[in-house]
């Protein structure tokens, strides 16, 4: 009984799997950032579409763990492509509690899912710490941007919108994750792969 | 005849002394660390993983990114005062290149010469535990065949003629998002399957047939490492 709660191998490889595809979708989004809004929007659209994948993958969660390694390897992905190291540890926080509130259900339940996703998500939300905490020295070693895109990202990101993107983080989780689960429903449980 | 293998056949570096370059390269190159005081060091980093790549022998990559390196470079800096707003986007991109760009090559200079069971036994020296390095390993080989995936099913989208930008947007996003899933969940089927004949559930030490331990090259680059890291302390608490 206690070897069959143990991660094995085939569990590794599908966290490794489903962390390539939501990283490479992740760095498709970011590649927007360019433009001053979508810089913000970032927060929205990367937790509606890695919703998907996400679904998938906890539908292959049956032990204690994966949510949580999945959550720290992205943040660590996050840290290595130049986004903060925040990421890496707020990452790993929400995947503990993401892992505890999907094994409430027994890891079956679908709407403890979606919540799950939704707050495993906020490590988005914590690549603008840098921006809120620490502007001066964010925006030192990006001078070259000029000076118009730094008055439109400062502009739009005043402190106080520190929690209002952490809720419209988890918001945007909670849709990307009831989009998954649709998705999930209408594709792959049909094709017996979920 | 007789057959001989040879087991110190492989890279120049050892898997660990990549993986240290790789983690000084983020954090001084993309990430910035040190800033004025560090130029030396920023400027070794950046152009070590081209020098890596010539003693691969892989003259055409090499020779491909200091070309778009130093473009970018110089069109950064002429691109500096007074833009407009296309103009600052032009200039962003350029910068987000310069940044990048040295630490994607000696990521493709560490995928390409890492042999996973080579990197599997490495980590298990560190003392590292499989359920980081397993996944590690996955990723690391999962990214190319992402990309395929995605592209060859972007084709097929398009011969049916349902393309980005289109009139239905969630069509185009689900129609690309369902078949990439399902399809690498399939490889991830056969992935798993080919991981168990090789044994990786067994759960005793797995042995490696190739001689993994530092030579030469590793003790200079890691005494670079070393030397950045300690540079870079001496410049930021006692100066």
């Amino acid at each position: 009984m206690e070897n069959n709660n143990r991660l094995n191998a085939k569990d590794l490889i599908n966290v490794g799997i489903y962390t390539a595809i939501c990283a490479v979708i992740c760095c498709a989004i970011a590649m927007t950032g360019v433009i001053p809004i979508m810089m913000v929007l970032l927060v929205v659209f990367v937790p509606i579409f890695t919703g998907i994948p996400y679904m998938m993958f906890l539908t292959k969660v049956k032990k204690f763990g994966m949510i949580l390694i999945l959550n720290a390897l992205m943040g660590a992905l996050m840290w290595v492509t130049g986004m903060s190291y925040y990421a890496l540890i707020v990452g790993t926080i929400s995947g503990l509690i993401a892992e505890f509130i999907y094994r409430a259900g027994n890891y079956k339940s679908k709407k403890l899912g979606v919540i799950a996703y939704a707050i495993s998500g906020i490590y988005c939300w914590a690549n603008y710490f840098g921006i809120f905490f620490n502007a001066e020295a964010y925006f030192s070693t990006r001078q070259n941007f000029g000076q118009e895109y730094i008055d439109a990202v400062t502009g739009m990101l005043p402190v106080w919108m520190c929690p209002v993107l952490l809720v419209a983080d988890i918001v945007c989780g909670l849709i990307g994750g009831w989009i998954g689960s649709k998705v999930l429903k209408k594709h792959f449980e049909k094709a017996g792969i979920a | 005849m007789e057959y001989r293998l040879d087991r110190n056949v492989h890279s120049l570096l050892d898997p660990r002394t990549k993986l240290l370059l790789l983690f000084t390269s983020s954090v001084f190159v993309v990430g910035n660390a040190g800033e004025k005081q560090m130029i030396v060091f920023y400027w070794i980093l950046v152009y070590l993983p081209v020098f890596l790549l010539f003693i691969e022998k892989e003259w055409k990559a090499g020779f491909v990114a200091i070309a778009v390196y130093i473009g970018s470079f110089y069109a950064q800096l002429a691109l500096r005062h007074d833009l407009t707003a296309l103009e600052s986007a032009l200039a962003l991109m350029l910068y987000i290149i310069t940044k990048i760009l040295p630490t994607v090559i000696l990521a493709r200079y560490i995928v390409k010469t890492t042999k996973v069971s080579e990197f599997l036994a490495a980590m298990n020296r560190l003392h590292v535990t499989d359920k980081l390095t397993i996944p590690v390993s996955v990723i690391f080989r999962f990214f190319p065949t992402v990309v395929e995936e995605a592209k060859s099913i972007n084709d097929a989208m398009r011969m049916r003629g349902i393309e980005m930008g289109a009139k239905k947007a969630t069509e185009a996003v689900e129609y690309r998002m369902v078949p990439l899933i399902a399809s690498c969940s399939i490889i991830g089927e056969e992935l798993s399957a080919a991981a168990m004949t090789r044994g990786l559930d067994v759960g005793k030490k797995r042995s490696c047939i190739w001689n993994i331990r530092f030579g030469l090259f590793d003790f200079i680059i890691i005494a670079l490492c070393l030397s950045c890291f300690i540079w870079w302390g001496i410049g930021r608490f006692f100066i």
